[in-house]
């Protein structure tokens, strides 16, 4: 099964070389005990960063490259024989910079930049349609469509989940941002915690805005907590009210 | 994250950039020489023989020393070099791949491999990381150029980035690929190595 916490992956190489705060660690530790994939990864990178971290002791000295008057002759050989070419070149750019080339060019790159801002008008407005989500090689039927009191009972990782967003909260620590998505404004008993980790740069929904989180589902046990979290990282949609 | 590894700043970069900004007679024998070790470094893992890494050296410095009078100072001076070389290999890889010569072939099968080849010998311990050697020149170029910049040039990731022109967090995947791979590649041989 893949895991989709690719934020939590990148950290991996710094967590081996003990390079992370405490914070990290304690959060990558979390996912490393709920994740198999995961932790079958570490294991590989483990390996390979044991094996690469010994390309340092056959360090090539300097005494094996060519010294500096050795490379002159080179360089002042190799200057000659590249210079035509070079002046060849920029005797053919003289040629084409004529008004009337740069005025075609210049037309044809706005034509190019008019469509595009035409093919991305959505994206340029700031929204976020199913369709951006969908795009790419992510398949979103691994991202199985739960409503929030079903999550209790589900057994996947991956869930889709609808609700209306309370309580955003930023922590400016962790630079993480959570917030509470319950099933409707009227029964806010029914809810679960949203955080989005920074590197995924994922907007924060509105309040009182109706959205569907596409994330990994989990149950946060501490003391004082007690609630099932959905993470998102595949995407936050809009919805209509 | 804190992701930083070493400082990257060399001691004697501030005098050199110092020297090249007012164009100091000699400056190019300086750089040469302080730098032509590390490039030639590199330029041995991404050409793979002596041979090659000499001609990407000289190609390397030629445009050093060429775009000394046009470089600017905004990045350090080491990065600007990086950066000229890994421009230079890349375009070297491209109009000339390497032929894939499967490890097995050049050390012969796993099984034949003696694992306790006198393990206190120099030279051996010395075969074993010629074997990790050549299965990094193995991997995909993008993978074996950040595993270099890292392992045997202990750049940061944020200098990493500026030399490859990508995101730290692209350097992280990247990065875990290709450790991935080179376990994946090595793993026959965990025994031996």
């Amino acid at each position: 099964m893949s895991c989709w916490r690719f934020d939590l992956r990148k950290r991996m190489l710094p967590y081996l070389e003990a390079r992370l705060s405490e914070s990290e660690t304690a959060r990558l530790e979390r996912h490393l005990l709920d994740c198999e994939t995961c932790r079958a990864l570490l294991v590989r990178l483990r390996a390979g960063h044991q094996m690469a971290q010994r390309l340092a002791s056959l360090e090539i000295q300097n005494a094996d490259a060519p010294d500096f008057e050795a490379e002159m002759a080179g360089f002042t050989a190799a200057a000659s024989q590249d210079r035509a070419p070079g002046l060849a070149w920029r005797g053919w750019l003289d040629r084409l910079a004529t008004p009337r080339i740069v005025t075609a060019l210049s037309a044809v790159v706005l034509l190019q930049l008019g469509l595009l801002v035409v093919s991305n008008r959505g994206v340029l407005l700031g929204e976020r349609s199913r369709a951006s989500v969908a795009r790419g090689s992510i398949d979103l039927a691994e991202f199985r469509p739960l409503t929030i009191p079903e999550l209790k009972s589900n057994t996947q990782p991956h869930v889709a989940t609808e609700g209306y967003v309370e309580d955003v909260h930023t922590d400016q620590d962790e630079g993480t941002v959570a917030f509470k998505l319950v099933q409707s404004p009227q029964n806010g008993s029914s809810f679960v915690v949203c955080e989005i980790m920074s590197p995924i740069q994922m907007a924060s929904p509105a309040e009182g805005s109706r959205v569907r989180v596409y994330g990994v589902e989990r149950y946060d046990a501490q003391e004082n907590r007690n609630w099932y979290e959905v993470n998102p990282v595949l995407g936050i949609v809009p919805l209509k009210p | 994250m804190a992701l930083k590894t070493r400082p990257e700043r060399a001691p004697e970069e501030d005098h050199l950039t110092a020297a090249a900004r007012r164009g100091e007679p000699g400056i190019f024998r300086e750089i040469y020489n302080t730098y032509r070790g590390r490039v030639y470094n590199l330029a041995l893992y991404s050409a793979g023989d002596p041979a090659h890494a000499q001609d990407l050296l000289q190609a390397v410095f030629l445009k050093v020393f060429r775009g000394l009078r046009s470089f600017r100072f905004e990045s350090s001076l080491a990065t600007w070099i990086y950066r000229i070389a890994y421009n230079e290999f890349r375009e070297h890889h491209r109009r000339r791949k390497p032929p894939f010569v499967p490890l097995e072939a050049v050390l012969g099968s796993a099984h034949e491999v003696d694992p306790q080849p006198n393990s206190h010998d120099q030279h051996a311990r010395r075969e074993r990381e010629l074997i990790i050697q050549r299965a990094v020149m193995q991997l995909p170029f993008h993978m074996r150029e950040v595993v270099v910049l890292k392992y045997v040039e202990g750049l940061s990731y944020d200098d990493m980035s500026r030399v490859l022109r990508c995101a730290p967090g692209t350097v992280a995947s990247r990065l875990n690929r290709a450790l991935a791979a080179l376990e994946e590649r090595l793993r026959p041989f965990r025994e031996f190595l």
